[in-house]
């Protein structure tokens, strides 16, 4: 009885994150927007719009490029799947998310990889050249920031003496000062130049440009229409909700619940949107004032950002 | 009354400081390289036959090899000093140079004597480091006197790479010390040389080495070893021939001094093997790139700075070997080596402001056409080269006897091999310069202020070679202190 | 001071003092660069103002508030007014590429820390264990000194070097006999004075100078 209860309640729990996700980041991905636009002197699109642009998306006609194959179609799904597996198994609202044992910090990136290659594949099975075009300079970019990725990993996981995520997010209860270590804090600087990275925000890759000079992700989906688009949007959104809730749960774990009780989830839940939000409006506060660093100035950046990780851990070594 | 041998250079270098220069003040800086020239002599005297003389509560102390490096500071400041007068007369007469920028020279040559001095006699390792510091900036200045494009850029160069090279021996101090405060388990005296020495074998062996690697790349870029040289040509030759002489005669080995105490405490910790290879992976690299460099020198003073490093090399081979024999050897070839490279520089500055050029080709029949200082060059030339009477020809005969008896057979042989490679460079160098056609002007005089010293010099020079009586115990003593 | 705090805090400033040496091989633009060393100059003054208030050593505090002002504002202040008026030598030329460059401080990082083993295991007190940054700082110095063509990045490499061994010092031996540590943390500012006044040297005689236009002397 209670191992049914207990499944009921993993399921729940995990169909709220998805959906905790899936809502806020398309939330958070107007936010941004709004925020940008009245540091600009704008008034700006309202806040829930890309809601509403999903919804009409999927009330568009699907078109296909002439020479696509079954990797075109088969591409926003599997992306929208992956995101969504791991902000299941992702400690976002709760210390103790279902698959928890499974949710290795390895598992998540490398699920999150595998949406971006999907993508990457379908760019260029597109057979236009911005798509062809789009796709190198994306995988480009994963290339260079994946050593630091996983640098920043270990780096988090030395004090924790572990790499599964929720015992890395219980750990630092137990020892609130792991917070300010310099390991720690070298890991979590590498680890943000990282997902600015990876989720294409500035200054790595500007989301709203479409000039073939400056493009990298929206080059990879230029043909994507309908459905199609709207999953791509949501599986988008989604990544970067789960980036950033990754991010600032390794900053500030408190508020994430502990048991499965409804109150707890409750808490959770409101804690969580409020840190992400918090984040998130920082975050488009300062990409006013970043340019775009320039395509073959990247590895420089990414490099710091290995760097970085390294001196995390370095330090972590050296503190035990 | 040790620290009176300190404020002799300071007293002296009084009257430059307060009026502009005049030949006196010029003078003054002579008085002031005799009188130190002396006092070494008394010091040496004193302590040769009884214990080290220690002064000013324990931090200088002076001992046989303190007082015979004072007595090669002496006898080639001495040279330097008087050459001095003559130059800055040339250089204020030229136009080239202002009064007040003589006397600042004056000033700074006495500063150099003053560091060099406290780091010969100083019984503390960190003074010994603060001194040689201070060498390199007084240096600085010194070598960027003539205002000239070449010598900024030498002066930038050497600042810059020598900086670094102090910097390192600093880390190997504070590495000593570390190993001390861990051995004895108290500050006090911790960098003091004698009770490091006392100590030597209960320092931590890893932290020595280290530190031993340390100090001879960072002491090791002020002697002018390979592969940290290559300030060395460029400093020694835009520098006022004075400074040269000064630069390449006593300071390379004041530096190497520094090494040769840190080789006392390096061998006690760990045996002689670690500072030996160490030595003759410096020596022999010092060689192999003066011996390949010195066949294309356009430039007759960068050709003398590059045999320094030559010199450099077998005096580092030498150390290498560490018998009591083969450090006599170092030591008497570090007075030989001061004063015939000394004779050399200042020759070679006589040549530049007579003739007017620095370039080999453009110096032609010197012999022909200024006998006395042709032949103070030819013969400097001859007793660099190890020819006998020359008391080169006895070091470095016993170093290479005391190196083949050691098993450094190999690396002398090879030293052997460059040493003959840059025999034939520097003779074919000198012929271009010593001979030619006589030409129709009669051959010109040297002043006398300019000819008596170098004779002189290499009159010492020949004496030290033909017997070594006046020296011998004070070498032997000397080595004592420093071989394994 | 508390232990933790102690330990939390030296932690931290030595890590700082790493990263803006891993900035200087980072960043091309030379204020970056200067502003990187001021801040390394504040953390390394942090550094000893912590040994010298934990361990109760005036002389440490003293030296802390002389290393903030030499290496923290007025070294800084040198190095911008020798650039003044020499606009070439705002952004830095290395011979090696920048993300190649920090793949390199990364190698050396490590390197110091192996080579360091010997002199962690003697002092294995918090601050002992520290050393391998001083000596990582000091390698990435090396390679800045090494691989920068202009003459300005030579001399924020010989500046790296200095506050690296300067760090070692500090940790090693919570301050070698006080006259030693003066010696050696003034001896940074008397060689930039020195430099800055052969900067104005040579553009007094020469003209305005681009220090890299002096190469002149060579075999």
């Amino acid at each position: 009885m209670s191992t049914t209860w207990r499944a009921l309640g993993e399921i729940v729990v995990a169909a709220v994150q998805v959906i905790v996700t899936g809502v806020g980041g398309l939330v958070l991905v107007g936010l941004m927007r709004k925020v940008r636009a009245r540091v600009e002197g704008r008034v700006g699109a309202p806040i829930l719009q890309p809601l509403r642009d999903v919804r009409k998306l999927m009330r568009k006609e699907r078109l296909r490029p002439q020479f696509a194959t079954w990797i075109f179609p088969l591409a926003p799904v599997v992306f929208v799947a992956t995101v969504s597996v791991a902000a299941v198994m992702a400690p976002l609202v709760t210390s103790r998310p279902a698959l928890g044992s499974g949710a290795d910090l390895f598992v998540i990136v490398y699920l999150l990889l595998l949406g971006s290659t999907i993508l990457a594949l379908a760019g260029l099975d597109a057979g236009t050249a911005f798509g062809g075009m789009g796709s190198s300079r994306a995988v480009t970019i994963g290339a260079l920031a994946e050593p630091a990725l996983l640098v920043t990993i270990l780096a988090l996981s030395i004090s924790a003496h572990s790499s599964n995520f929720p015992s890395i997010i219980r750990a630092t209860f137990v020892d609130p000062g792991v917070i300010i270590s310099p390991a720690r804090l070298f890991a979590l600087a590498a680890l943000l130049i990282v997902i600015v990275a990876e989720s294409g925000r500035l200054p790595v890759d500007n989301p709203v440009t479409h000039l073939e000079l400056t493009m990298i992700h929206e080059a990879m989906i230029l043909e994507y229409t309908g459905p199609d688009l709207a999953l791509v949007t949501l599986g988008e959104a989604m990544r970067l909700a789960l980036l950033l809730g990754v991010f600032v749960n390794l900053i500030l774990p408190w508020g994430i619940a502990s048991s499965m009780s409804v109150p707890a989830l409750a808490l959770g839940v409101v804690v969580l949107s409020a840190k992400v939000v918090a984040v998130a409006v920082v975050l488009g506060f300062v990409e006013v004032f970043l340019a775009k660093v320039r395509l073959f100035r990247l590895p420089e950046l990414l490099a710091g950002a290995f760097v970085l990780a390294l001196l995390g851990v370095v330090s972590g070594v050296v503190a035990k | 009354m040790l620290w009176v041998i300190l404020l002799v250079p300071v007293v002296c270098a009084a009257p430059s400081g307060l009026v502009s220069w005049r030949r006196a003040t010029g003078w003054a800086g002579v008085a002031s390289a005799s009188i130190v020239l002396v006092a070494g002599i008394v010091l040496a005297v004193h302590v040769v036959h009884g214990p080290a003389a220690v002064g000013y509560g324990g931090v200088l102390r002076a001992d046989a090899l303190s007082s015979f490096m004072v007595i090669v500071i002496g006898v080639i400041a001495l040279l330097a000093t008087l050459q001095g007068v003559r130059y800055l007369e040339a250089e204020i007469a030229a136009g080239r140079c202002t009064p007040r920028h003589a006397s600042l020279y004056a000033v700074l040559i006495q500063g150099f004597l003053a560091s060099m001095l406290l780091a010969v006699l100083a019984a503390n390792l960190g003074v010994m480091w603060v001194a040689i510091e201070a060498t390199t900036i007084v240096t600085t200045f010194l070598v960027g006197h003539r205002n000239t494009r070449g010598s900024l850029e030498a002066s930038w160069k050497y600042i810059v790479i020598c900086s670094v090279g102090i910097a390192l021996a600093f880390l190997g101090t504070v590495l000593v010390y570390l190993a001390s405060l861990h051995a004895s388990g108290h500050g006090s005296g911790a960098l003091n040389w004698t009770s490091l020495v006392a100590q030597s074998h209960y320092l931590s062996p890893g932290v020595v080495r280290l530190a031993f690697a340390l100090i001879v790349l960072g002491f090791g870029t002020k002697v002018g070893l390979a592969p940290m040289h290559s300030w060395l040509p460029d400093a020694h030759s835009q520098a006022p021939a004075p400074v040269s002489a000064l630069m390449s005669g006593v300071l390379l080995t004041v530096a190497f001094y520094a090494i040769l105490r840190f080789k006392v405490i390096a061998d006690g910790a760990l045996g002689p093997q670690f500072a030996r290879t160490l030595l003759v992976i410096v020596s022999l690299l010092s060689l192999v790139v003066a011996a390949s460099l010195l066949l294309g020198q356009r430039d007759y003073k960068r050709m003398l700075a590059y045999h320094s490093v030559e010199h450099m090399g077998l005096i580092a081979l030498g150390a290498a070997a560490g018998s009591t024999l083969a450090i006599a050897a170092v030591l008497l070839h570090i007075l030989g080596h001061g004063i015939a490279k000394g004779v050399l520089f200042l020759a070679s500055g006589e040549i530049l402001l007579v003739e007017g050029t620095s370039e080999i080709k453009d110096v032609r029949s010197l012999l022909n056409r200024r006998p006395v200082l042709g032949g103070i060059f030819a013969f400097g030339l001859v007793a660099l080269l190890g020819f006998p009477p020359f008391s080169l020809f006895v070091s470095e005969l016993n170093m290479l006897r005391a190196e083949f008896r050691v098993g450094l057979g190999w690396a002398a042989g090879l030293s052997l091999v460059c040493m003959a490679v840059i025999f034939g460079a520097v003779m074919s160098h000198g012929r271009e310069m010593l001979f030619g056609p006589k030409g129709s002007d009669a051959p010109a005089l040297t002043p006398a202020l300019v000819a008596v010293p170098l004779i002189g010099g290499l009159v010492a020079c020949a004496f030290i070679g033909v017997s070594v009586w006046p020296l011998g115990s004070l070498l032997h003593a000397a080595a004592h202190v420093v071989a394994l | 001071m508390n232990h933790s705090a102690y330990t939390s805090v030296l932690g931290l400033s030595c890590g700082v003092i790493v990263l803006c040496a891993v900035v200087v091989l980072w960043r091309r633009s030379l204020r970056a660069i200067v502003r990187a060393l001021a801040v390394q100059g504040m953390a390394l003054a942090l550094v000893a103002l912590t040994l010298g208030l934990h361990g109760h050593d005036d002389g440490l505090v003293v030296v802390a508030v002389l290393v903030l002002v030499a290496k923290g504002a007025v070294v800084p202040t040198l190095i911008t007014r020798i650039v003044r008026h020499d606009v070439a030598s705002r952004e830095t030329q290395p011979l090696v590429n920048v993300p190649a460059s920090l793949v390199a401080a990364g190698v050396l990082i490590f390197l110091a820390f192996a080579a360091s083993r010997s002199i962690t295991a003697l002092a294995s007190s918090a601050s002992g264990r520290l050393i391998p940054y001083g000596m990582a700082a000091m390698l990435i110095g090396f390679f800045a000194l090494a691989t920068r063509r202009k003459a300005v990045s030579q001399i924020v490499g010989l500046l790296l070097v200095d506050n690296g061994i300067a760090l070692v010092a500090f940790l090693a031996t919570a301050g070698v006999p006080l006259i030693v540590e003066l010696g050696a943390s003034l001896d940074v500012l008397l060689i930039v004075v020195v430099l800055q006044v052969l900067a104005t040297q040579m553009r007094l005689r020469l003209g305005s100078v681009d220090l890299d236009q002096l190469a002149e002397l060579h075999d």
